[in-house]
């Protein structure tokens, strides 16, 4: 005869089988030109499939950004080196298989496809370039033809865009500018000068409110692109949930920037470990996921109370992307290793703050997109 | 000029349902008069779009947004007007929002803009008189209004008079009779016309010379033809067209090779080959014996040095400060590592020292004139700040790094070369910089050349007699004057000397060899290609590609006169000693080419090839996968790096046939 406790173990296995959940994301290997597909059980993560990519073989091409199509079919990745402009590849996931490619501008990096006109927007880094403006490339993902090139500021990076799909968020590294485009209008709609409006920030409040010198420049205002090399040199870019705000790394200051978007100025800073670099927020908007990357660290913000409730080491010195499960249950944190030592995604529980997994990939991984989580 | 039409609404919609299908909701439609819009590229075309829901209602407050998919083709507004700007084809992307909703719809219009009427029919090839029994092709443009021409035109071709000459469907002359007749085009409503007159042909014999009667393959012979009048009077100036049949001494083979304008052939095969020259219905002949060149020697192995846990890069042999043999291998894909040998007996390749950089590849690696620097590349830097690294290799046994310079160069030095004090170091793909290293503790840049070309990328640069020699992929070989002088050049102040691109844009590498037996000045330049991928864990790869053997005798006039192309193979690094070609082949190893003579043609079908190597290593990276990456000739052996296997020397008794001569003309 079967006893209670027996039934009762047996129904919680069943429930725990039946509602057990696989997650999927892709990650980018810079330095071996591959991508691996990873998948992650809810305990143990694997490499389920490792797809190269380029076409120079001989050279390291590197595969430097990545995301995933709205409807969840294809993922694109951008290759940062080629003759000499890079590339954005079109990939099917139900068969890792080459679509189309297409070129960009000079070290294409991050992206994002807009849910309000499907277009795909990427930050041409130009990361070894003069220090110039850069721009922000509009690709068809359909035709993956590239429409145009934006003019924006000196190594253009974080590509993302706001929750309705309208508006396009990239930061100028050297040039410390916020740059904010027109989704459908595909045109620079506001430009902030992140070093200025930081600066008044920190202004008594008795100053007079100056609107230039808070950083403020329209875009049919005229105005001379900064040359000089941000003190602050933004990293990343991310739209909160609500759309009201946007989050900067301030990689060379140490620190989050919030800007509020109806006021289009610096309004609070988060003081955080070395080199933040890359950011997330949970679809919820109350958790906010930073990579110190320069200290090889992941931390987790509690954004409601603007505290910093967790600093995960890493399991590689150079932490690089961030890609958080849509159930807010896992952060997956792209590490890039050294030399030859291979690349990792730490999976990093939201709930415990720990790390509970690392997952071996090619060398210096970077670009990180969550595809998909399946019952 | 379209317009919107109710009339065809019900069918237009349905017949672009399907195209919208790629839109998140199926709330409304996008309708549109027509999806094919064509326009001549004086006017402009107004799309009348509209939304509609299932019950076919208009849905006004749908906005819409205009995006061309071929800007340099066309522009359209945010209402929509197509302004065209060139000749060509691309889409209008139409998407539609209901604001506030996130969805979208999208359909694409395809659009044509037409060339406007040809107004200008141009000859462009055609002398004022030809004589009978010439033929001559015509060459003819049509041009619209705005000057673009109009590709694969309709053209009708005419003679008034056709005894005297007569046109074919494709434009060919042909020069009958003495007399004069007009050649006239037509493409619709516009023609164009030509006198042409043709006058009685002169030429009542003609008279064909060699310098040989015999010959061996890959050896070129020189035709000449003179035309003579009735009077036995030469004739100056009479454009004879050459050709050529042979019967080759194989009964498996056809005879085969090249003859130019000039009269200059070369057989590949051994046979009996018959020159012709012809003009106006006159002809000569002379017969050409062609024997097998013969030059097949056997390479002996000497000493190996397997590298196994990554794939070798470049390498560099030189005589120490010490009078020993030193070698420095590059790794590709691995730990950032270089290796020092000494290789002072070619049989025992010994490691003796192992410097590691912030790198993933070192690709190449060069050594100073006098033995004492040591340059190497950096790629895959963790930081991404790549790089060069100067290595003090006084003793190579104990090489130590003195500076490491990146200024400029964090995207990566693929290639390196050191000339006089200077490294030349590609940076980023993009261009060179010139770093004096005098203080090599201390190296400064002096001096850059980029090309000033749309799109332009670099891939190598290799510097002799003050002259570099860069391989630029689409934009194929340039020298520049980096203190030759020719051209008035310095390091700090290179200036462009010569310039040659061939079409598959592939260019790779790039060698000079100047010839003093025939005076020739030729730049080998090498493809690197890989239409069937890269093998980076276990198999074979099989690469394309081969070396183009370009002609710079006349800086101005350059011109590719022969290819060295191993079937099934490709070509990377290479090196000339002499008058012998060392080629790393990739998949097919090690090859040593026969350069001697003037070079024509196809230099493997030739028999120019003397001897081939096979690094094959059960123990080696991918085991048993030659992939050889770049020979050196050094003190009567050759080193060479093989990607999967590591270092090897060989060496090769070259013993020339005797049959083999060399004319200067």
């Amino acid at each position: 005869m079967i006893r209670k406790s027996q039934l009762l173990c047996l129904f919680l296995c069943v429930s725990f089988i039946g509602f057990s959940q696989t997650y999927f994301l892709y990650v980018a290997s810079e330095s071996e030109d591959e991508v691996a597909l990873i998948k992650f059980d809810g305990s143990q993560g694997f490499v389920d499939e490792v797809i190269t990519v380029g076409y120079q073989a001989t050279e390291i091409e590197g595969p430097h950004g990545l995301t995933i199509d709205p409807s969840g079919d294809f993922w694109y990745v951008t290759m940062a080196h080629g003759n000499p402009f890079g590339r954005v590849y079109k990939y099917a996931t139900k068969s890792n298989k080459l679509i189309a490619f297409t070129e960009l501008g000079i070290f294409p990096a991050s992206m994002q496809i807009s849910s309000a006109n499907g277009m795909l927007f990427c930050v041409n880094f130009n990361l070894h370039g003069k220090m110039e403006p850069s721009t922000v490339s509009v690709v068809d993902p359909f035709a993956m033809e590239e429409l145009m090139q934006i003019q924006t500021g000196a190594m253009p990076h974080g590509s993302r865009i706001s929750p309705d799909g309208l508006k396009h968020f990239s930061v100028a590294m050297m040039s410390g500018e916020l740059f904010e485009i027109d989704v459908m209008n595909m045109e620079i709609s506001r430009k902030l000068n992140l070093d200025r409006s930081l600066a008044s920030m920190h202004k008594e409040s008795s100053d007079a409110v100056d609107h230039a010198a808070m950083g403020h420049v329209m875009n049919h205002e005229t105005s001379h692109q900064d040359n000089h090399h941000s003190a602050i040199k933004p990293t990343w870019v991310s739209p909160h949930p609500d759309g009201q705000r946007v989050f900067v790394a301030a990689n060379g200051k140490d620190m989050i920037l919030e800007i509020d978007l109806l006021k289009w100025e610096v309004t609070h800073t988060f003081s955080t470990g070395k080199g933040p670099y890359n950011i997330e927020i949970t679809a919820d908007g109350k958790t906010m996921i930073v990579s110190y990357k320069t200290e090889g660290t992941t931390a987790i913000w509690n954004l409601d109370q603007g505290r910093e409730l967790a600093v995960i080491k890493n399991s590689r010195e150079i932490t690089h992307g961030i890609s958080v499960s849509p159930d807010h249950k896992y952060v997956f944190v792209s590490v890039e290793g050294k030399g030859n030592q291979r690349g990792a995604v730490d999976i990093i529980s939201l709930e415990k703050y720990q790390l509970i997994d690392v997952v071996e990939v090619g060398k210096q991984a970077g670009g990180i997109a969550f595809w998909k989580v399946e019952e | 000029m379209c317009t919107y039409s109710y009339k065809s609404q019900w069918l237009v919609w349905a017949m672009l349902l399907g195209m919208a299908s790629n839109s998140l909701a199926q709330s409304f439609e996008i309708i549109v008069a027509s999806d094919e819009i064509e326009l001549s590229s004086e006017g402009y075309h107004q799309i009348l779009v509209q939304a509609v829901d299932a019950q076919n209602q208009v849905i006004p407050e749908v906005n819409f947004s205009f995006y061309s998919s071929a800007p340099q083709i066309f522009k359209v507004d945010k209402k929509g007007l197509i302004t065209p700007l060139e000749p060509g084809q691309g889409n209008v992307i139409v998407i539609g929002r209901l604001e506030g909703m996130k969805d979208y719809q999208r359909l694409n219009l395809w659009v044509n803009v037409k060339h406007s009427e040809g107004t200008d029919l141009k000859i462009t090839n055609l002398p004022s008189g030809i004589f009978a029994g010439q033929r001559i092709g015509m060459q003819v443009q049509l041009l619209d209004v705005q000057n673009y021409q109009i590709s694969n035109p309709n053209l009708v071709f005419e003679s008034s008079d056709t005894h005297v000459a007569s046109v074919d469907i494709f434009g060919n002359i042909t020069a009958h009779q003495k007399g004069k007749t007009v050649i006239k085009v037509s493409s619709g409503k516009i023609s164009t016309e030509t006198v042409i007159a043709v006058k009685k042909n002169p030429v009542t014999s003609i008279e064909l010379s060699s310098n040989v009667q015999e010959a061996v393959t890959g050896e070129v012979v020189y035709f000449d033809a003179q035309a003579i009048d009735n009077e036995g009077d030469l004739i100056a100036a009479i454009p004879f067209i050459f050709s050529f049949t042979g019967v080759s001494a194989s009964p498996s083979e056809y005879a085969s090779g090249m003859i130019k304008d000039n009269g200059n052939f070369v057989a590949d095969v051994s046979g009996i080959y018959t020159i012709v020259a012809a003009f106006g219905g006159r002809e000569a002949r002379r017969t050409l014996q062609v024997s097998a060149r013969n030059v097949t020697e056997k390479v002996q192995l000497k000493g190996h040095g397997t590298v196994s846990n990554v794939h070798t890069s470049d390498l560099w042999v030189w005589e120490g400060i010490d009078g020993r043999d030193y070698c420095v291998t590059g790794t590709w894909g691995g730990n950032g590592e270089a290796y020092f040998w000494d290789v002072t007996d070619p049989n025992q390749l010994i490691p003796i020292d192992t410097i590691r950089v912030d790198a993933r590849t070192v690709n190449d690696v060069k050594v100073s004139e006098d033995g004492k620097i040591c340059v190497i590349s950096r790629e895959g830097a963790s930081n991404r700040k790549n790089g060069l690294v100067i290595i003090d290799v006084s003793n190579p046994a104990e090489a130590d790094i003195i500076a490491t310079y990146d200024e400029g160069l964090t995207g990566g030095v693929h290639n390196v070369f050191i000339y006089k004090n200077h490294i030349y170091a590609l940076s980023n793909g993009e261009r060179y910089d010139i770093i004096n290293i005098e203080d090599p503790k201390s190296p400064k840049k002096v001096g850059t050349f980029e090309l000033d070309e749309p799109g332009h990328s670099i891939h190598d640069v290799w510097i002799e007699d003050g002259i570099a020699y860069s391989s630029n992929w689409a934009y194929g070989v340039w020298m520049v004057d980096v203190g030759n002088g020719m051209a008035g050049g310095t390091p700090s102040n290179p200036k462009r000397i010569a310039n040659y691109a061939y079409p598959s844009g592939w260019n790779h590498a790039a060698f000079p060899y100047h010839d003093k037996k025939t005076g020739k000045f030729y730049v080998i330049a090498g493809d690197e290609a890989f239409p069937n991928g890269l093998n980076t864990e276990d198999g074979p790869t099989i690469p394309a590609g081969f070396l183009h053997i370009i002609d710079f005798t006349d800086l101005e006039h350059p011109v590719e006169v022969a290819k060295y192309e191993v079937p099934g193979a490709g070509s990377h690094n290479l090196w000339v000693e002499g008058d012998l070609l060392y080629v790393g082949n990739y998949n097919a190893g090690l090859r040593v080419v026969d350069l001697s003579g003037e070079l024509m043609g196809d230099l493997f079908k030739q028999g120019r090839e003397i001897a081939w190597f096979l690094p094959a290593d059960a123990k080696g990276r991918i085991p048993n996968a030659p992939m050889t990456w770049g020979p050196q000739p050094h003190k009567g052996h050759v080193f060479f790096t093989d990607w999967n296997s590591g270092l090897w020397s060989v060496k090769i008794d070259i013993i020339k046939p005797k049959n083999i001569k060399v004319e200067k003309r």
